[in-house]
């Protein structure tokens, strides 16, 4: 039992050095904004984009801390115990994406009543008192997406979508991209797969689909997994087209090698940068007159990827 | 009892034809179309994508025999194609020095486990749960958030020695199950992960160097996630810190559905690939039938309790006569 005990303590001793309990003090300066950035869970690559861009801003506007934070991965109480936590340390401003508006919606009023505005990015809780919503419409999206696939099939062939199911922004460009779809009778949709949020699990359904539909019109994924390697497409034939969420890399690189032929995108850093200016004005008072704020969507295809892919290199560097 | 295991992973083997002879005949295509799914390209891709589950719970199987339990493998999966990733894609390394850099930390985490439970003293699945906080944790810390990128620096329809390289995960699972199963069954070794496992205390008593054979349990399950974290890597492209998640209970369950008794002495590695076909024939063919991508989570548990229900009339069947 007392080597349990020293194993713990040391444990112990070494996190909290690790946390930076040992070290030295920050020293004093003026005070800074301190705003709290939630994503939706850390493992999901483009939410790393929206810190670059609060950090960024934060950098920028000098007197602004940004302290990003989340659950390891998509989990609603977690995410809620960390909104919580902020409410707790009383943050001056949350920026928060919501993983699920009903289950959050309280925990953000509790955090207006406390006195900390609260702006919703990528997805909103929209029956809360959170003052601001920055992102895209995602029935909008979906029906960006539907139309790029009648376009793109001649308003005639086969669509397989590609899901994850329970997520709430996924299934409103789920109900886009079906709703735009009606207007081409010609189009059938033959199978809705969920993959569970797994990238391998995605990997494994496409090309399990291809093997099912051979002669497949379209791929429509609802977010980014088909795009986030060059692997998982390798099954589909050059008849089979692609239309896929999310514009980061390498997914432009598949448009250029023309495995995928239309992604639609966020405006990714601007997640970050915009929440950091959207909540410094409403602590000084100010507040937009829509709290609907729609970001826009980057609607890339081979006749403007490689502009893409420079506008890309240029916000990632940030110059 | 030699003969009860090979019934048993015969009724296993039964039991995986039995699956692939309904999904044949309910897929059966309408009249001038190819079988969607009794086809060569499909059945690799069956083995590609079971052999990620396979590989690991081969080192599964032989933990479970050995007495204990190891939750670890989906986080040292996920932990090894970061490292391969990182060092292949950012250090500039081989790709063959940063797998092998991802084994070494597949049997150091074997080694934590074994230490714990060991000296430490702690219940497998306390440790092994610890240390799969610790490595999907190291994971997460090393990518922070981001993602390796190994298909933008491997050549495009790679291929190794003529073979797609989609070959790989089916032919390692397939070279080391036989490996293995050889070991637990031909070599001493072997004997003593089932004595360790069916009766600590006897095995003790009889010589069997029961620390170092449980060490041996968990650096073997470390190592055989690992191996499977560097095919994903390489045949996914992708070193990422959420890779592989859930996976253990799934690799858990095929070990079990392959034959091997949760309260130790008892299966096979062979039997724990076969398990890991039948769900990947499951994952394979429930998408091929519309609509039914939505039912998969209740069919597979279904599965589970059916043939582990199947195999405890059998065994007490078997224990009667």
């Amino acid at each position: 039992m007392k080597r349990v005990w020293m194993v713990l303590t040391v444990v112990a001793l070494g996190a909290a050095w690790a946390c930076g309990g040992g070290g030295e003090k920050a020293p004093e300066g003026p005070k800074k904004l301190r705003l709290a950035l939630i994503p939706k869970g850390l493992d999901i690559p483009v939410f790393d984009y929206a810190r670059v861009g609060a950090q960024r801003e934060a950098a920028a506007q000098g007197d602004v801390e940004v302290i990003y934070r989340g659950p390891d991965k998509a989990d609603e109480l977690g995410q809620k115990q960390i909104l919580e936590s902020f409410i707790q340390q009383k943050v001056d401003g949350i920026a928060i994406s919501v993983l699920n508006a009903e289950f959050m919606t309280s925990t953000i009023d509790k955090a207006v009543e406390a006195g900390i505005p609260v702006v919703t990015w990528d997805s909103d809780a929209p029956n809360s008192k959170r003052f601001a919503f920055y992102g895209v419409d995602d029935f909008k999206s979906g029906q960006e997406m539907g139309k790029a696939a009648a376009e793109l099939l001649n308003g005639k062939g086969t669509v397989a979508f590609l899901t994850s199911l329970g997520a709430y922004n996924l299934q409103r460009r789920l109900d886009g991209v079906k709703d735009a779809l009606k207007a081409y009778p010609d189009i059938k949709i033959v199978e809705t797969y969920d993959l569970k949020e797994d990238p391998v699990r995605c990997s494994e359904l496409i090309a399990t689909g291809t093997n099912r539909y051979p002669n497949l019109g379209a791929w429509i994924s609802v977010g980014g997994w088909p795009v986030f390697t060059r692997n998982a497409l390798a099954p589909v034939p050059p008849t089979t087209k692609v239309i896929s969420f999310d514009t980061n890399p390498p997914a432009p690189d598949l448009v250029k090698a023309g495995k995928a032929h239309v992604l639609i995108g966020q405006k990714y850093f601007g997640w970050g940068s915009e929440t950091v200016k959207l909540l410094k004005d409403a602590i000084a008072g100010k507040r937009p007159a829509n709290p609907i704020i729609d970001s826009g969507i980057d609607k890339v295809t081979a006749a403007n990827v490689d502009e893409y892919i420079a506008l890309w290199q240029k916000m990632e560097s940030g110059k | 009892m030699k003969a009860l295991w090979r019934a048993r992973e015969l009724s296993t083997v039964a039991i995986l034809v039995v699956e692939v002879l309904f999904f044949t005949w309910y897929l059966w295509p309408e009249a001038g179309r190819s079988h969607p799914f009794f086809n060569f390209g499909n059945f690799l891709l069956i083995f590609k994508y079971s052999s990620i589950y396979g590989i690991a719970a081969i080192g599964a199987a032989i933990v479970i025999i050995s007495g204990g339990i190891d939750l670890a493998p989906g986080a040292i999966i996920a932990l090894t194609t970061v490292v391969t990733g990182y060092l292949f894609v950012e250090a500039g390394w081989p790709l063959w020095a940063g797998a092998g850099v991802g084994l070494v930390v597949g049997a150091l985490a074997g080694l934590l486990a074994s230490f714990l439970i060991v000296r430490v003293k702690l219940p497998p699945f306390i440790a092994t749960l610890g240390v799969m906080g610790i490595w999907r944790g190291t994971a997460f810390i090393i990518t922070e958030a981001r993602f390796y990128d190994l298909s933008s620096k491997l050549p495009p329809n790679w291929s190794i020695a003529g073979l797609s390289v989609d070959w790989l995960g089916p032919i390692v699972m397939i070279v080391l199950a036989a490996v293995f199963q050889r070991l637990m069954t031909g070599y001493q070794w072997g004997r003593s992960i089932c004595a360790v496992g069916g009766n600590e205390t006897a095995a003790l008593f009889s010589g069997v160097p029961v620390n170092w054979i449980k060490t041996s349990a968990y650096v073997l399950s470390g190592v055989l996630a690992a191996v499977s974290g560097v095919v994903l890597a390489v045949v996914q492209g992708q070193g990422k810190a959420d890779l592989a998640s859930g996976y253990e209970l799934d690799i858990i369950a095929s070990a079990v559905v392959g034959g091997a008794s949760l309260v130790g002495g008892r299966g096979s590695v062979a039997g724990a690939v076969l398990g890991a076909l039948i769900f990947g024939v499951l994952r394979n063919a429930l998408p091929q039938i519309p609509g039914a991508t939505f039912y998969d989570r209740l069919i597979v548990g279904v599965v589970v309790i059916g043939i582990v229900v199947m195999d405890q009339v059998l065994t007490r069947r078997s224990a009667a006569n």
